[in-house]
């Protein structure tokens, strides 16, 4: 019995298993398997694939982009990530309440979500340029501004910070923000109400209440939202590449996005693969320390 | 006794059954006999003009055809969206059609290595025995490679100057520039600024906001070439570029007429232009005069199109073309090239013209009534006697043009013209960082 039952199980996630494994997995392998070897599509045909090691990331880590890249990702990642908790646990908190036109409240909340990022990315382009920007107009209609803001394309830096790598960041918290909010929402609601009467009977101020019974409460869901939002992170693609394509002047570029350069921009295979098992490395070390807690918590 | 018959042999002994069987088999051989007799290519393009009214004259023209030769042609349109990794993907062995409309042939053809891509149909070539009388020059550029001659140039996007007429009135200016020292006095007189110094309209752009093929013509016009004949020298070390380059930063950072920001991604050369941000722009969109009369009637008697300026050496205008060719790996060559013959003739490449919208490589087309019943549409024909092709020699000029930071000549036109970086030392680093290139392309 417990045999069949164990055969069934596996016959329902066999679906699932072979799909990621064909479409996930082995893409994944095989794109490791070219960060060692030469594939570089103009040689290919006359070199092959010769094996060369690590030369792949002795090239991308040598090539200064490629390291300002790696910065960008690791700030645009920190940014979003703490802009998404710290908005989403606002909000959600807001959303949670009970008054009149919580639900249309909630409905708006989530309209970024509806917005695929590529979408997302050409209306924000739209609202962002320096000639055209709704939001300069205002600015200068409310005497706040004298000239224009060069949201996407002002390369003054302020050490690692500068503006079109603010407001990129701002675009992706702005997008991804409905994904944190109904996840911490759904936690909220979850809490036992009794916990925070027993609090208000020890006379706990708000603050004391979310300290120490709201943040306890949802610490699980934040750890998976985390992980999540920092896994996004370091891969994020379409809004860089669509709103700045890297620019101005590297500021904005990411790994994914270097890496599709150098695949299908300069036909670098290798090196783009190399880019890219960075971003696996990376987010393989996030998804380990995870998963190594999780299953902590279990024992 | 009685035998007993199976019920595989009573089928087998029913007379209706066995002619039933018969007919079936018959006609299912004669299908077969069909099929494998009836010529069947596929040919895949990119969309042009309005997509129903392209697909439109596709079937058309395939019915036409099929009339004419038996042939049938299967076409596929694939949405430029996804056309470059589309070809990319063919070039390494993909999936691929019999015949196609293509672009970017050398690259393409490198990454194939002469056994998958675009394929030479030299010995054709006498099927088309006027081609160089017909066809400008710029466009036949592109289709030939390495000696070879690789099918038809049916499109050509030709880039010559765009203007606003209602500014250059206003400023008092009688016609658009006619040299280089024009586009800085225009430029100057059309600037405008608010009272707080910020910009309401730029006097000058000199292109797109891709920094290679911006460069390019002012280059030319600078005298200069990008590479040797043969794809494997880098030749940008010269005065030409200095020459080039200095005129394009000054632009922007000594005569400030031009945006600091025409390299972003957020820039759009066309809304530009049709907001009155920009009122010349050097070197204009082949498709925007179709669009400006299509979508912004309310233009109409606002803007013009002229000849590009003329350089130090003279004023050549950027050109590329598309063109029909045949594939590796096609079933039938000479089924492509009857096929590519039959779009070719004139009066096929007029209807596709007129069509499309899109200006042709055939001569007779750009001077038929179609193409000279509008002053704009004359000077598109009259700029196509200045086309420079903006393809190089070379499996990696792609690479090299690339509009993306990290290109050999995005790095140096961006950091020279935007971040204003020393010109000579700029060069100095591209021409190496091209030489590495060319000889990654050739096999060094």
């Amino acid at each position: 019995m417990t045999r069949q039952k164990y055969f069934f199980c596996y016959a329902m996630i066999a679906p699932a298993l072979i799909l990621t494994a064909v479409l996930g997995i082995y893409p994944m392998l095989n794109s490791l398997w070219m960060s060692f070897v030469e594939f570089d599509l103009l040689r290919v045909a006359s070199f092959g694939t010769p094996f060369v090691g690590l030369d792949n990331y002795v090239a991308v880590f040598s090539d200064p982009r490629f390291v300002q890249t790696l910065l960008n990702t690791i700030l645009f990642t920190v940014l979003a990530v703490t802009a998404t908790l710290v908005f989403g646990l606002l909000l959600s908190q807001i959303l949670n309440g009970t008054y009149p036109g919580r639900t249309a409240l909630r409905m708006l909340v989530c309209v970024p979500w509806f917005v695929p990022p590529a979408v997302a990315s050409a209306i924000w382009m739209w609202l962002l340029n320096t000639d055209r920007s709704p939001i300069n107009f205002l600015l200068h209609d409310l005497g706040l501004i004298t000239s224009d803001i060069r949201f996407l394309t002002d390369s003054a830096t302020w050490g690692p910070f500068s503006i079109p790598m603010m407001s990129i960041t701002a675009v992706r918290v702005w997008n991804g923000l409905p994904f944190a909010v109904i996840f911490l929402l759904a936690a909220l609601q979850s809490i036992p109400r009794s916990l925070y009467e027993a609090a208000e009977v020890d006379g706990a101020s708000l603050w004391q209440k979310f300290w120490y019974v709201t943040l306890p409460s949802l610490r699980p869901v934040l750890a998976i939202l985390l992980t999540l939002l920092v896994i996004g992170g370091l891969g994020s693609f379409e809004i860089n590449y669509i709103m700045t394509g890297g620019g101005p002047q590297n500021l904005t570029n990411i790994m994914a996005v270097y890496s599709y350069q150098q695949a299908f921009s300069f036909y670098r295979f290798d090196l783009a693969s190399a880019a890219s098992g960075i971003i696996f490395i990376m987010t393989g070390f996030i998804s380990v320390f995870y998963l190594r807690s999780q299953l902590k918590k279990v024992a | 006794m009685t035998a007993s018959i199976s019920p595989r042999a009573r089928t087998r002994s029913n007379p209706m059954r066995r002619v039933t069987a018969g007919l079936s088999l018959a006609l299912l051989m004669s299908g077969t006999v069909l099929t494998a007799s009836a010529q069947e290519i596929t040919f895949w393009t990119q969309p042009q003009g309005d997509l129903l009214a392209y697909q439109d004259l596709f079937d058309q023209l395939t019915g036409e055809f099929r009339d004419q030769t038996g042939i049938n042609v299967s076409v596929e349109v694939i949405n430029w969206s996804v056309a470059f990794n589309t070809w990319l993907t063919v070039a390494q062995g993909g999936a691929a059609p019999d015949c196609a409309d293509m672009y970017w042939l050398h690259s393409f053809s490198g990454i194939g290595a002469g056994r998958f891509g675009p394929m030479p149909i030299t010995e054709y070539k006498d099927q088309w025995p006027t081609l160089e009388d017909d066809f400008y020059p710029g466009a036949l550029a592109d289709v030939n490679w390495n000696g070879e001659f690789y099918g038809i140039p049916w499109r050509v996007d030709i880039r010559p100057v765009i203007y606003r007429t209602d500014f250059l009135a206003e400023a008092g200016i009688e016609a658009p520039p006619a040299n280089w020292e024009e586009i800085v006095e225009q430029g100057l007189a059309l600037t405008q600024r608010d009272d707080n110094g910020n910009v309401t309209r730029w006097g000058f752009a000199p292109g797109n906001n891709n920094p290679a093929q911006t460069l390019l013509p002012y280059y030319w016009q600078a005298g200069g070439a990008m590479m040797s004949e043969d794809g494997k020298t880098a030749t940008i070390d010269n005065e030409a570029m200095r020459t080039a380059l200095k005129f394009l930063q000054d632009l922007v950072h000594i005569h400030k007429v031009t945006s600091p920001e025409i390299f972003e991604k957020s820039a759009d050369p066309l809304t530009d232009f049709t907001s009155g941000m920009v009122a010349i722009n050097g070197s204009s969109g082949n498709a925007w005069p179709v669009q400006l009369d299509r979508d912004y009637p309310e233009m109409e008697g606002t803007w013009a199109l002229a000849l590009n300026p003329e350089g130090p050496e003279n004023r050549d205008s950027f050109s590329g073309a598309g063109y029909w060719g045949v594939l590796y790996g096609s079933r039938d060559v000479d089924a492509c090239v009857e096929w590519i013959k039959f779009l070719s003739t004139p009066e096929n490449m007029q209807r596709i013209s007129e069509t499309t919208g899109a200006a042709s490589p055939r001569r007779s087309v750009m001077s038929s009534e179609f193409w000279t019943d509008r002053p704009w549409k004359q000077v598109m024909a009259e700029t196509l006697n200045y086309g420079h092709t903006s393809q190089h020699p070379s499996s990696v000029w792609t690479a090299l043009a690339s509009p993306e930071p990290g290109a050999v000549i995005y790095d140096l036109v961006y950091n020279t013209v935007i971040g204003g970086a020393d010109i000579d030392a700029a060069i100095t680093e591209a021409q190496a960082r091209m030489q590495a290139e060319l000889d990654r392309a050739n096999g060094s």
